[in-house]
């Protein structure tokens, strides 16, 4: 006898079909790649292009306008060599050391009162925000104004408090200039930290709180063993943030004191930019700027390091 | 059925072609347009003269439309560069001070225009060939200086019995002391600016002889017995007749001390008249202008030199020259500078007693200054080595740091170690 192996009709299995576009672009691998194009090519054009433009220039003596021939790491050489470049580099160190730690205690200190319930609390929040929202340029020729000794509020003050007229020269002094830039500064990005270490607070589970006053714990112990701990991701992303946008800050510097006086104010950025536009010299220029990214890809890789291990 | 034969259509072929070849000047101007690539001024009266009168009457008699681009102050050499870099943007450009020489690459040789200017219009001031001519061409046809003269208080001055500016650069040393001690103080910028710190320590380290290069623009000559005078002399000067503050200021701050009545002398264009007269005229009154003071070895002034040039990758070279040639004609460019009062110092003879020189005799000074004028790091030739001078404040500095006590022999070594580093040999 022979067995029929034929399927029998009307359940065959219909033939294999193509999959349609929709279901194509519904799989997750091609959908996270299209969702990731747009930003990948942002970057890339936006921030590769330049980042690697900008190392070529530096390898090249490159004046403005004119084609450049290759000299290998002259540019870092010159840059090693140069008082002002090494002047810079301490400058820029000093300010974003001092400006960020400033704006991590005080941003602190903003988050925990603006935590606290309190009459208008959201236009209190909302006019903190102010200084980060104001353009730079504007916010800094207000306080070109305010450093002014003869219409300094700081200089009516200590004159009424008898400091002899004309009071100090807040930018004529190098060590009151680099001490002024970092207090605008903390101005400037104290609200960036407040904010968003607010938002963080606001996610801490109040039974944390309770068991931890049962257990006896203080306010300061409170803040120490439970804010503390649970803040520590976001103070850290935050810090990361703070200390790229510092070490590159141009605009404070160029409005107010153009690295003047005698270079005590002259920031990675704004020396790369006079060197660059300046004095045409696009290779040299391009070298101060890249000076930048070893110290800051460390803290990058250190912070990011740190985080995983958290 | 309209039929076209063979030879009717070759000729309408030969007249469509040559149609296309004569056509009319008038048609093919008709969608022409020029870019030229401004600062804006600031005698607002100078930029509308150009928007409202020179542009729509090129349009009238050429059908060339010229769009008049104008940039932020501070910002035309970044725009250029950017320009320049792209090959785009711009056909032809307003260019100042040492930047023809920072992009002489990228400009057109218009020799032929600077040349015609000066034999119809009396001949160019020296200082305009040291402005415009790069390795031997004319890269710009010079238009202005814009001249860093002595700002002074009438009023104060004759309280220390002054009724004449001084003439050296001590006996106004003896004046400012007596200022001072009145609460009058001196206020010149030795702080980071672009123009107004430059404008008076050049002309006072070469009143005194000194020099940062030899004229062959590799020798490095800063480190001398002139120099120490110099630097001796500022440290005096800023101690006993300034405030404090100078040695941060920068170029808008010598404009508001005088205006806030805060100082009796400054360095400045003569925009700070000109201001005071629109917004200030009690102080316009008791303002005045000098010629700056002479040192030991002479009289000098700082070139501020503002210059048009063609870019070389304009499309169509022929036009942006015919406008430029348009431009520095007689007819056009005195109407010009006479919109801006005498702000803009004209660099060709034939201006020297135009009319515009009676609005306000004040401003006298600065056409006399022409003379005596030179741009930064003279006898130096201009090139990349002294701007990177200029960027790096190296002159500025030096003086500066001497004001705040450090050493003169150290000032000036610390300048000649920079100076050796920036035009070491390639």
């Amino acid at each position: 006898m022979t067995l029929s192996s034929e399927p029998i009709a009307g359940l065959a299995r219909p033939a294999r079909r193509a999959p349609s576009l929709a279901m194509r672009l519904d799989r997750e691998s091609v959908f996270s790649w299209l969702m990731m194009a747009p930003p990948l090519l942002f970057l890339a054009a936006l921030v590769g292009y330049p980042f690697f433009y900008g190392i070529l220039l530096s390898l090249q003596d490159r004046p403005v306008a004119h084609t450049g021939t290759f000299v290998g790491l002259k540019n870092f050489a010159t840059n090693f060599r140069d008082p002002i470049f090494w002047r810079v580099a301490l400058n820029t160190f000093v300010y974003t050391a001092a400006a960020t730690l400033l704006k991590m205690i005080g941003g602190l200190a903003m988050a925990v009162a603006m935590n606290q319930r309190f009459a208008l609390k959201n236009l209190v929040r909302a006019l903190l925000l102010l200084p980060f929202i104001v353009p730079t340029v504007l916010s800094t020729v207000a306080w070109m104004w305010i450093l002014d000794p003869a219409f300094s509020v700081f200089n009516w003050f200590l004159i009424a408090l008898g400091v002899p007229r004309p009071g100090p020269s807040w930018l004529g002094n190098p060590v009151l200039a680099m001490g002024s830039i970092i207090f605008i500064n903390t101005w400037r990005g104290l609200p960036f930290y407040g904010i968003t270490l607010l938002a963080g607070l606001q996610t801490v589970p109040p039974e944390l709180y309770e068991a931890a006053t049962i257990d006896g714990a203080g306010s300061w112990q409170r803040f120490r063993y439970v804010t503390l701990p649970l803040l520590q991701p976001i103070i850290l992303i935050v810090t990361l943030f703070s200390v790229i946008f510092t070490f590159a800050d141009f605009q404070l510097v160029y409005v107010l004191t153009h690295g003047g006086p005698q270079n005590a104010t002259q920031l990675f950025a704004t020396y790369a930019f006079d060197i660059a536009m300046g004095a045409g010299q696009l290779g040299l220029g391009a070298s101060v700027a890249l000076a930048m990214f070893p110290a800051l890809a460390l803290l990058i890789v250190a912070l990011t390091l740190y985080m995983r291990r958290g | 059925m309209t039929t076209i034969s063979r030879r009717g259509f070759l000729e309408l072929a030969g007249l469509g072609a040559a149609g296309a070849v004569l056509r009319p000047q008038d048609a093919a101007a008709a969608d022409e347009s020029l870019t030229v690539l401004h600062e804006s001024s600031f005698i607002k009266t100078f930029d509308e003269y150009f928007q409202k009168t020179l542009a729509p009457a090129y349009e009238k008699q050429t059908g060339v439309k010229v769009n008049y681009e104008l940039t932020s102050v501070g910002s035309l050499p970044t725009r250029i560069g950017t320009i320049t870099e792209t090959g785009s943007g711009a056909d032809a450009t307003m260019i100042f001070g040492l930047y023809p020489f920072l992009f002489d690459e990228k400009l057109l040789d218009v020799g032929d225009i600077a040349e015609g200017a000066g034999k119809a219009q009396g001949g160019w001031y020296g200082v305009a060939k040291e402005a415009g001519i790069v390795n031997g061409k004319w890269k710009a046809v010079p238009f202005s200086n814009i001249g860093q003269l002595m700002n002074w208080r009438t009023d104060w001055f004759a309280e220390v019995g002054v009724k004449r500016f001084p003439d050296t650069w001590e006996e106004l040393y003896e004046v400012g002391k007596k200022l001072k001690a009145k609460d009058h103080p001196f206020g010149f910028e030795l702080g980071h600016g672009f123009g107004d710190n430059h404008g008076w320590l050049y002309p006072l380290l070469w009143s005194y002889g000194a020099h940062e290069v030899e004229p062959d623009g590799k020798t490095v000559v800063i480190d001398s017995d002139e120099t120490a005078r110099a630097v001796d002399f500022a440290r005096k000067f800023f101690r006993d007749t300034m405030l404090d503050d100078v040695l941060g200021w920068t170029d808008v701050s010598n404009n508001k001390a005088w205006y806030a009545e805060q100082i009796s002398c400054t360095n400045n264009a003569e925009s700070i008249l000109w201001l005071a007269k629109r917004d200030f005229p009690e102080i316009a009154q008791v303002t005045d202008q000098a010629q700056n003071p002479a040192g030991p070895k002479g009289r000098y002034h700082l070139m501020s030199a503002i210059s048009h040039s063609i870019f070389s990758f304009t499309p169509d070279p022929q036009a942006a020259r015919a406008f430029l040639r348009w431009l520095t004609d007689e007819k056009q460019l005195g109407g010009w500078y006479a919109s801006a009062d005498t702000y803009y110092q004209p660099l060709l003879h034939g201006y020297d007693n135009a009319s515009m020189w009676q609005v306000e005799p004040r401003n006298i000074p600065y056409r006399d200054s022409l003379a005596t004028a030179h741009l930064p790091g003279w006898p130096a030739p201009p090139n990349h080595q002294l701007a990177e001078s200029v960027a790096k404040y190296v002159i500025v500095d030096m003086f500066a740091k001497a004001c705040t006590g450090t050493s003169t022999k150290e000032v000036i070594k610390n300048a000649e170690a920079q100076l050796k580093d920036i035009y070491r040999p390639v």
